[in-house]
């Protein structure tokens, strides 16, 4: 139903916006889970400490990476799990479905996971007569609306009660309700045949821990207990930035990930699992697969700034915070990955070529940076990515003067990203663009600088509502400025 | 599909864009980073009370909806039980092996069957899952149950109901010690529960037991000296 593609961002935006029933889903969202991580985490003094500590555990274990995911896959094996290697989501797809054949199964079923969305895991498994069911409410939900996932967090915030209560009429038979404890047990009835059932449980993998070979995944409903147990066959599908180093480093993040995401202190059900039972009688699969995929992964390791992104750890704050998010919704995106997370990894991982508009989709107001667990710093991201764009361009343009535009362009972006990782405390609103447009002008030091600051300023700010930004001091960023691009600037550009 | 190629491929790609980031890590001074100390970092939580560790794990259980009864005795929680038992006019229930749970077991009066190391299918059919557990989280309101110690974890997430008795005294303060006490002996399978099967996936409305119990009773002992 909805095939919107990167590409149309724009377009599939401005229909975003006329839709008001789901400008009410979103307003419902942000306030209910941004309310909730607000109060959750007003009673944690030391927050901060947390983020730091988490961010800091992510960014040693991203430039060692090789080492950890050495050793965790040392470690799942020993403790007899089978480990798969797998360079892309083709790969993935190929390991998952000869896994299937070999086992003669045909009855599978899947816990929410954005890795194998990520792969159209699901779809390559139709493609081979496998119809995997996925178990998680919302998943299903959109599986029965033949749809794609609009939050990451919660898949199905784009529909209706109404909405849903007539996709289940349609598809499974109900009589008409809207109750949602009814909808919820219709769920469950459904699911739990389908469960006894399978051969097959595919999940994704939320955290696994180098030293011990664990994998753990947090869930609310208890879809995906069953999905690691109730089969004789686990196959779990992880991108190869999940890795942490020790056991108790998952503290951190039980700690951030849940009060972020939904405002829990701990979300319902957490599943540690190592290896695979170690007799016969025991509890849970006979066996257990990890397929280890890269999928674009390694590249991001290239820059300290395009690193961050493999930091995440998808609790969807940054979605629910951001005022673009809010006003167009997830599918507008065009991407498994929407909001401001999907806006910087989703060209990291499928090319810049046809998700350009991406970078361009936020106001840069930086409450994403702010509420992010793991202090990934989303803007900047942005920043560095319309740089690559415009460097692209640049390289692509015949005349000397327009390379040089495009080139100059590249820089102002790049020095912007710098200065902004450099800003640490400083709120970034859509005013302190405005400002430093006119500042950098008025100073009118660097001939055409203003033109690229009217680039840099938020294609889509007008559509948005900023919280009150306090100014970023001008003259650290100034000095920023002049002292980086200066030197960069080609003689004639310079004052 | 060769794994071994693919493997390799993926080192090296990790290695190769590693490098290549060295000169930029410099300027954006990551490359000084290290791993933060190994000490569990506590949530100074400026709501925390005075209270026994097992009043703060029943303040947290119950602010999720779950219930929760600090009881004298094992009788205590015996009668608890019975009384759930006698409203419900339950049929199968699910119980685990744990020693606790057998004695209770043994004192309760209970017309239909007690099953324990259920098949699938039968677990499907029981009205009520009677566990222990092995540890209490109380800043969380969590339980730990590890597959090593307790066999069967299943009887804590099929049935519609589940009760679990918890000796006080397993009760930790926090989760970063729970995680210490786990890694001595890693069980393969460890799950922490915290309150009933929830979901918010329909317009954010709460709704309980949408795979799991909709209904948790954690009874915690507390010997008193
Ligand atoms: S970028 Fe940060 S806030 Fe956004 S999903 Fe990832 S961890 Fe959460």
């Amino acid at each position: 139903m909805n095939q919107q593609t990167s590409e149309n961002f724009a377009q599939n935006a401005r229909v975003a916006l006329q839709d008001t029933t789901l400008r009410g889903a979103l307003k419902n969202l942000a306030k209910t889970f941004g309310g909730r991580r607000k109060t959750a985490i007003s009673s944690v003094e030391n927050w901060e400490e947390l983020r730091e500590k988490a961010r800091s555990i992510k960014d040693e274990t991203l430039l060692h990476l090789d080492k950890y995911l050495e050793k965790f896959a040392e470690n799942a094996e020993k403790a007899g799990a089978k480990i798969h290697w797998a360079r892309d989501g083709k790969e993935a797809c190929q390991i998952v479905l000869d896994l299937i054949n070999t086992k003669n199964a045909v009855h599978v079923v899947k816990s929410k996971s954005m890795a194998t969305e990520e792969i159209h895991l699901n779809h390559a498994l139709e493609n081979s007569g496998i119809e995997p069911v996925e178990t998680d409410l919302g998943e299903w939900i959109i599986q029965l609306a033949e749809e794609t996932p609009s939050h990451i967090v919660v898949p199905a915030i784009h529909k209706t009660k109404k909405q849903i209560a007539e996709l289940f009429v349609e598809k499974v038979g109900i009589a008409p309700t809207e109750d949602v404890d009814v909808l919820t047990k219709t769920a469950r009835n459904i699911l739990r045949s389908k469960f006894a059932e399978a051969e097959i449980g595919i999940s994704g993998v939320n955290f696994g821990v180098a030293e011990t070979g664990t994998i753990l995944i947090l869930e609310n409903e208890g879809n995906a207990r069953l999905t690691t147990s109730l089969p004789k066959t686990h196959i779990a599908v992880m991108g190869i930035e999940k890795i942490i180093p020790k056991f108790t480093d998952l503290d951190v993040f039980l700690k951030l990930l849940p009060r972020s995401g939904t405002g829990q202190k701990l979300t319902t059900y957490q599943s540690l699992i190592t290896g695979t039972k170690q007799n016969a009688n025991g509890e849970g699969p006979e066996e257990v697969h990890i397929v280890l995929m890269d999928n674009g992964r390694s590249k991001m390791l290239a820059h300290p700034v395009t690193r961050q992104s493999l930091a995440c750890i998808r609790c969807g704050a940054c979605l629910n915070a951001c005022p673009v998010y809010q006003q167009i919704g997830g599918h507008a995106y065009g991407s498994v990955y929407p909001g401001p997370i999907g806006a910087v990894i989703t060209p990291q991982l499928v090319g810049i070529g046809k998700t350009k508009q991406l970078p361009y989709a936020s106001s840069l107001c930086g409450a994403c940076r702010e509420v992010c667990p793991v202090k990934i710093d989303i803007p900047g991201l942005l920043l560095h990515l319309r740089a690559e764009i415009t460097e692209g361009e640049a390289n692509g343009k015949k005349s000397d003067s327009e390379a040089k535009g495009k080139f100059a362009e590249s820089l102002a972006f790049k020095v912007y990203s710098i200065a902004w990782g450099n800003a640490g405390t400083y709120k970034f609103g859509t005013k302190t663009a405005r400002f430093m447009q006119k500042a950098v002008a008025k100073n009118g030091k660097i001939g055409k600088v203003s033109n690229l600051m009217a680039k840099i300023a938020p294609p889509l700010g007008n559509w948005t509502e900023f919280r009150d930004a306090p100014t970023i001091a001008p003259k650290s960023f100034r000095d920023i400025w002049a002292e980086g691009l200066k030197e960069d600037l080609p003689a004639n550009e310079r004052e | 599909m060769d794994t071994n190629t693919a493997k390799s491929a993926i080192f090296d790609s990790i290695r190769r864009n590693l490098a290549e980031s060295l000169p930029f890590d410099e300027i954006y001074n990551e490359h000084k980073v290290n791993r933060p100390q190994d000490e569990i970092i506590e949530i100074f939580d400026n709501s925390r009370s005075k209270s026994s560790l097992a009043e703060i794990f029943r303040e947290n259980l119950r602010s999720i909806g779950a219930n929760c009864e600090i009881v004298e005795d094992k009788s205590k929680a015996v009668s608890f039980i019975q009384t759930r038992i006698n409203e419900k006019k339950l049929k199968k229930i699910a119980v685990s092996d744990a020693g606790l749970i057998g004695e209770i077991v043994g004192l309760l009066e209970f017309a239909g069957d007690f099953i324990r190391n259920a098949s699938k299918e039968v677990l499907f059919e029981t009205d009520l899952g009677i566990t222990s557990a092995q540890f209490g989280i109380a800043e969380t309101g969590t339980l730990v149950i590890e597959s090593d110690k307790e066999f069967n974890r299943l009887a804590s997430l099929v049935p519609p109901i589940h009760i679990c008795v918890l000796e006080a005294e397993k009760i930790h303060q926090t989760l970063g010690e729970v995680l210490q006490e786990l890694e001595k002996d890693l069980s393969r399978s460890v799950t922490f529960i915290t309150g009933q099967s929830r979901t918010s996936d329909i317009e954010l409305t709460l709704a309980l037991g949408v795979h799991g119990p909709a209904e948790l009773h954690v009874i915690l002992i507390e010997k008193k000296i």
